[in-house]
């Protein structure tokens, strides 16, 4: 069933980016320490604004993500705050070692915005689509790591960013995705919102797959099967309660995200459930491959993404279930 | 310090030592009493190894008691192996290379936000960022993706110093990858270039001297030094991180005596 903050039916679909441009403009003019920083990336109407309007507080280090992640570090040293804004691929891949030593080492208040993230960046191909990232800054100490899943999220994410005090990384995924809540819909970071409550299995969605896995719910919910579905906005600190809560009230989880498995949301649901609650865990995702170009339609098929596999995923579970 | 650890980055901790001596006592802007003073020059030494030279400096200038150095390196110690920002005085927490000018260089730029202007609009920051490099950190490709755009934006309250002591960890920098001709490269990279003698006092303060006076462009000071600069019978050696015998120790103290 879905909860009253959901709309219906979905809003248009819209890029995340876009709608975290609107939220980073207001906040930019009210908040003269944030300091735009890119890496020869489009820089969206914040960036645009902040060009004509406060060139002191805008700077495009060009295609060098290292040199763009370490100089943020420095700007926090002197009480910035600075957005970063480049590819995810590149901002994980090429500035690795400088979130985890300029950045998290010194709980600097950086905020990482790792654009065009995920497998879903589909045209680009594998060169682009980012696999690793949740894995890759999941255990970094003191990162705080944010996924929104729809364009009214990422908006709620960009204000969160900033009132948390220490580095935190941004994932906003690149295809346009339908608005799923209602602009009163309680956001909490480091709490996952319930999107939809049923008893026989969890779905725990983080990202542009809320959509899909709220698509997958509806599908089930015709054959008579309710699922909870859980959107895990905050990877890390992951709400462990509701991935708990979740095993006891419904007894089997499917995790579901554009990212690899491997240590993904899928793996740091599978280590909490484990630990504390054990009950059959089914995880949605890259299964230790990397991408290609192609449609989002087709990757999501290639790449068992699709609400179709996710109905599967959660019927096997079931199966699964305890007797 | 390193005698109580057993263990340290001699040579280019001592390579230093004049520069970091220069900076600290004669040249920065700074408070011990208040460490986080708003207006204070930054030290940031991107060699971060090199830390000893610097707890050194910090030491004597009160910016924490001198019986920490006893410490260093102990599990526990304000001084760590490599210099972190929970130790009074400590800008940077290093220990990556190449990475320490890309943060000097965030630094500088956030004394430009909204600081007084000169009649051409150009910022008349409250501070200045110093940054120590190594040379064989050169080879890192980060340091001249922030050589570049430091020349973009013409950050001039940005003060880099390599010490050019010519080794790096495995061996001679002109064996490992040969940076000649090195005072060209960051002339052409549009810096304000001086080259001196690393040792020679008046050379170091002439040269931060004349940085202060030069607007529009970073400045790089190719600073020539001397591997384990102090103790003849070390000096131009590969003493790079070793365990100090009592035979160098005994020779360092006489050096120094």
């Amino acid at each position: 069933m879905k909860q009253s903050y959901i709309k219906e039916p979905l809003g248009e679909a819209k890029p995340m980016y876009n709608a975290y441009n609107e939220a980073m403009t207001e906040l930019f003019q009210k908040n003269d320490r944030i300091v735009l920083l890119y890496g020869d990336f489009p820089r969206g109407a914040a960036g645009e604004m902040a060009t004509k309007g406060y060139p002191d507080r805008v700077y495009d280090v060009g295609i060098a993500e290292a040199n763009l992640i370490t100089v943020a570090a420095g700007l926090a040293a002197a009480d910035k705050i600075p957005f970063t804004h480049c590819h995810s691929i590149f901002a994980v891949g090429r500035g690795y070692n400088q979130i985890r030593q300029n950045v998290a080492f010194d709980k600097f208040n950086v905020k990482i915005v790792l654009c065009n993230t995920g497998m879903l960046w589909a045209f680009m191909g594998g060169s682009h689509q980012t696999i690793e990232e949740i894995t890759a800054l999941r255990v970094i100490p003191n990162l705080v790591l944010l996924s929104p899943a729809d364009p009214a999220e990422s908006k709620k994410v960009a204000q969160a960013a900033l009132e948390h005090f220490g580095p935190v990384a941004i994932r906003l995924a690149n295809p346009a995705v339908p608005t799923i809540y209602r602009d009163d819909y309680p956001y909490e970071l480091g709490k996952a919102v319930t999107v939809t409550e049923g008893k026989d299995a969890t779905i725990i969605a983080t990202g542009i797959m809320v959509a899909e896995a709220l698509k997958a719910h509806d599908m089930l919910a015709k054959e008579g099967i309710n699922v909870r579905l859980l959107d895990m906005h905050t990877i890390k600190p992951l709400d462990e309660t509701a991935v708990v809560r979740a095993g006891k009230d419904t007894g089997a989880i499917v995790t579901v995200e554009d990212t690899s498995i491997l240590g993904g949301l899928g793996g740091a649901v599978a280590e909490v459930i484990t630990e504390n609650y054990p009950v059959p865990v089914k995880r949605v995702g890259i299964k230790d491959r990397f991408g290609q170009s192609g449609t989002v339609d087709e990757l999501k098929e290639v790449y068992e993404l699709s609400a179709n596999h996710i109905v599967k995923a959660v019927k096997e579970v079931i199966k699964r279930k305890k007797k | 310090m390193i005698r109580a650890a057993g263990l340290g980055w001699v040579g280019g901790s001592f390579s230093q030592a004049d520069v970091v001596t220069a900076l600290v006592f004669h040249h920065m802007k700074h408070d011990p009493k208040n460490p986080q003073w708003a207006d204070r020059d930054r030290l940031i030494v991107s060699k971060a190894h090199c830390c000893e030279t610097v707890y050194a400096a910090l030491g004597e200038a009160g910016y924490f008691s001198k019986q920490e150095f006893d410490n260093y390196g102990k599990l526990g110690a304000l001084l760590q192996a490599h210099t972190e920002r929970t130790a009074p005085g400590i800008e940077y927490s290093g220990g990556s290379l190449g990475q320490g000018l890309s943060f000097a260089l965030g630094e500088a730029l956030a004394a430009r936000i909204g600081a007084p202007k000169d009649p051409s609009g150009r910022p008349i920051p409250h501070y200045r960022i110093f940054c120590i490099l190594g040379d064989g950190e050169l080879d890192e490709g980060q340091v001249w993706e922030a050589v570049m755009a430091a020349a973009h934006y013409k950050v001039d309250n940005l003060i880099a110093i390599v010490d050019h002591n010519k080794y790096q960890s495995s061996g001679k920098v002109i064996e490992r990858i040969n940076l000649t001709p090195l005072a060209e490269k960051w002339q052409a990279f549009g810096w304000d270039t001086m080259e001196i003698d690393g040792h020679d006092f008046n050379q170091i303060l002439a040269a931060l001297e004349r940085a202060d006076k030069t607007a529009g462009k970073p400045h790089v000071i190719i600073a020539n030094t001397i591997k384990c600069k102090g103790v003849p019978s070390l000096e131009n050696k590969n003493v790079h991180f070793c365990t100090l015998t009592d035979e160098m120790y005994q020779d360092a103290m006489k050096a120094l005596a």
